[in-house]
């Protein structure tokens, strides 16, 4: 997938410790990110991130005066940018599940360079959407912006189901979406016995997208868990 | 606690033994002390053998020498009277005695005493002998009779007596025991509590008090010991965590940089692929002793597992595994929409754990299968492959040796990881049970079974007495 258009989102990095900073700050600038602002304790990224207004924040749990989660409360007094933390401890992920603090996501260490770039890219495409709103099939165009389908020349309207499905999958594009996460997505909590509807939904839009339905190269069932969507790059 | 059962029955049957043979000692001590007067009021100076003795030897004109040296030996008096109550002979008869009787006097001293002697009387054809004994050596029952009613009711009063006697000492055995058993139980059970190595506490009034003290005072001990336990673990592998990262991170750009030799790039990935084992473990060592020693509050919620399986494998496939690895899923339809009330974290968990254990024994590749069924209330969850799988020793092994972090013995082996005690941990949280299975180059399986059933929390145990 291509997240090169991210790659002009500030990112924010606060932790103590002086080394881990210039090493995710290495590995951020190598992957494409043009600006990585540091701090390393909880008073300094408050005024980094009231000054530089970064697009996204990474904090660690333990700082050297306070900790991660009051310097997220002191953040969102003044921003609304999207928030991942790095903590040192296993509990800390609980804590953050129980306390529904409102962070995007959270990283427990030791991490991987590749499972931090993957999450801070996720975070930032679900916050920042690509201004073009097209999807590009084999065969097929979506436009989401205008809920239609333009497969060689003829213009189909997606129903608005059709529209939540579809743009679910393409938000996960190349990744298998649960079929459970599916139907949460199209008709809330809980969506006990819907996956006979949910294979209506997929059966129709295979009609609009695919150039042969019965042999679908887009849409793919993932027997037994799920669905994905395959896009052209 | 059956044990103790038996202890407390022994011991009270021992004492109905110890009453018994008070009872024989008794019994032993009565007939020692009297023997010897019994001897005497029976034998051959008792009055009957007196009376037989003297009445043949006597006569109308008198006694033989022989009675009266054996009478007098006795100090024992006599007169043999006439039928019309004169004497026809007397020895050595006080003055006060009276020498003639009319019919009343001989019926009153017949059974009982002619001034204050004691008097035994023996019929004869010629007349009525009477032997006079000493004041007060025989005392004389004058009113010795019993209704035939009250003799025939003494069998009855007597077994009577000694079955219900009998029936006190038993009900005495039984309400005892109950009692014993009844305080003492909750003081077993928390002892065997903190024998598995787990706090309990006890609560009990009364005399018992005080080993609930003891046994609370314990618990704390063992508590504050699994406390700073965890909390060393815990802080370890915290400390470790950000270093980790770092060579993690560095060994990582290294094996990336085009700009360096293969042997160099070589090299990073080695270290990046150790660290990342080290990883693995310093997370579920944490994890581990949390379980072990209780302190991992657990997040239970009515979770679907089906839906759980799928997320996981789902997740799994995307973050990109090697195609030498298939990853099915077969959910049983009545499995579907099964709740079952656990830490949806921790489960995942330990499908991660089975799974990666599937993957890491299987270098060349295998086909794993993840697998829900639902029968009889039980959730049955399946994670099987076809690779290389284990020997019936190792099997075997594995299922029967401890643990090195459950294990003291220095000599075992340290290469298993704490990827299946972990599995088994989460299991024993959830009140589940695992099972392995494998045939050599067939495959391996490991089998966990989760009633859903609602059951009594098995942590906080505590025991209560009145």
């Amino acid at each position: 997938m291509d997240n090169s258009f991210l790659h002009s989102k500030r990112l924010l990095l606060v932790d103590d410790e002086q080394e881990l900073l210039k090493m995710v700050t290495d590995i951020l600038k190598d992957a494409g990110f043009e600006t990585v602002l540091t701090a390393a304790s909880v008073k300094e990224a408050v005024i980094v991130a009231k000054q530089e207004k970064p697009d996204l924040m990474i904090l660690d749990v333990m700082l050297p005066d306070g900790d991660g989660f009051s310097l997220m409360e002191q953040l969102r007094t003044f921003t609304d940018v999207p928030v991942i933390f790095l903590t040192a401890k296993d509990e800390a992920a609980d804590k953050l599940a129980g306390l529904g603090l409102g962070a995007d996501d959270y990283i427990s260490k030791p991490f991987m360079p590749q499972e931090l770039l993957l999450r801070i890219y996720a975070v930032l495409r679900r916050t920042y959407k690509e201004d073009s709103p097209l999807v590009i099939l084999d065969g097929c165009t979506i436009d989401f912006s205008r809920a239609e389908v333009n497969k060689g020349g003829e213009v189909i309207s997606l129903t608005a189901k059709e529209h939540t499905l579809l743009e679910t999958l393409a938000r996960n594009e190349g990744k298998i979406v649960t079929l459970d996460a599916l139907c949460e997505a199209l008709w809330g909590d809980n969506p006990f016995g819907y996956e006979n509807s949910l294979n209506a939904h997929v059966r129709r839009i295979r009609e609009k997208i695919e150039v042969d339905p019965s042999k679908p190269v887009s849409l793919i069932t993932i027997k037994g868990l799920g669905y994905k969507l395959i896009t052209r790059k | 606690m059956k044990s103790f059962g038996t202890y407390i029955s022994k011991h009270l049957a021992s004492f109905a033994a110890f009453l018994l043979i008070l009872v024989l000692i008794n019994v032993i001590l009565f007939g020692a002390t009297f023997y010897h007067t019994v001897s005497e009021d029976y034998g051959e100076a008792s009055p009957r053998a007196m009376l037989e003795m003297a009445s043949t030897a006597a006569t109308t004109e008198g006694l033989t020498d022989d009675a009266v040296q054996k009478l007098r030996q006795y100090n024992i008096w006599a007169m043999y009277l006439t039928p019309s109550g004169e004497c026809f002979w007397t020895l050595d008869v006080p003055e006060e005695v009276p020498q003639n009787y009319n019919v009343q006097d001989v019926a009153l001293f017949s059974k009982g005493y002619l001034e204050d002697y004691p008097v035994f009387v023996w019929n004869t054809d010629e007349g009525l002998l009477i032997l006079g004994y000493p004041k007060d050596s025989y005392m004389k029952i004058t009113s010795n009779y019993y209704s035939i009613e009250a003799i025939q009711k003494i069998p009855f009063y007597v077994m009577g007596m000694l079955g219900m006697d009998a029936l006190c000492l038993f009900l005495a055995y039984y309400f005892s025991k109950r009692r014993i058993i009844q305080n003492t139980e909750p003081i077993v059970e928390a002892i065997e509590t903190l024998a598995n190595g787990k706090p309990a506490s006890l609560h009990i009034d009364g005399e018992l008090s005080e080993i609930a003290g003891s046994v609370n005072k314990a618990s704390q001990i063992i508590s504050r010991q699994n406390e700073a336990r965890a909390n060393w673990i815990s802080g370890v592998s915290h400390d470790i965590r950000t270093p980790l990262s770092m060579i993690m991170g560095y060994a990582g750009r290294i094996a990336a940089n085009e700009a360096t030799t293969d042997k160099v790039r070589e090299q990073a990935e080695i270290v990046r692929k150790q660290s990342v084992k080290i990883k693995e473990l310093v997370q579920d060592l944490n994890l581990v002793s949390q379980l072990e020693y209780e302190m991992q509050p657990l997040h239970k919620e009515q979770i679907r597992l089906s839906k759980l399986i799928r997320s996981y494998v789902a997740e799994l496939l995307n973050s990109g595994i090697s195609d030498a690895y298939t990853i099915e899923i077969d959910i049983a339809p009545e499995a579907e929409n099964a709740m079952l009330e656990c830490d949806a974290r921790l489960i995942s968990r330990a499908i991660n754990n089975l799974v990666q254990n599937s993957i890491k024994h299987n270098p060349q590749g295998c086909k794993i299968l993840l697998s829900l069924k639902y029968t009889e209330e039980t959730l049955t969850l399946t994670v099987a492959d076809n690779g290389v799988g284990l020997t019936p020793e190792k099997l075997q092994e594995l299922a029967e040796k401890p643990h090195y972090m459950e294990s003291t013995d220095e000599r075992l082996d340290l290469r298993h990881g704490l990827g299946l005690l972990l599995v088994r941990q989460i299991v024993e949280a959830h009140d589940g049970s695992m099972k392995i299975d494998s045939v050599p180059m067939q495959g391996y399986k490991v089998t966990l079974s989760f009633s859903t059933l609602l059951k009594r929390g098995k942590n906080n145990v505590s025991f209560h007495s009145k």
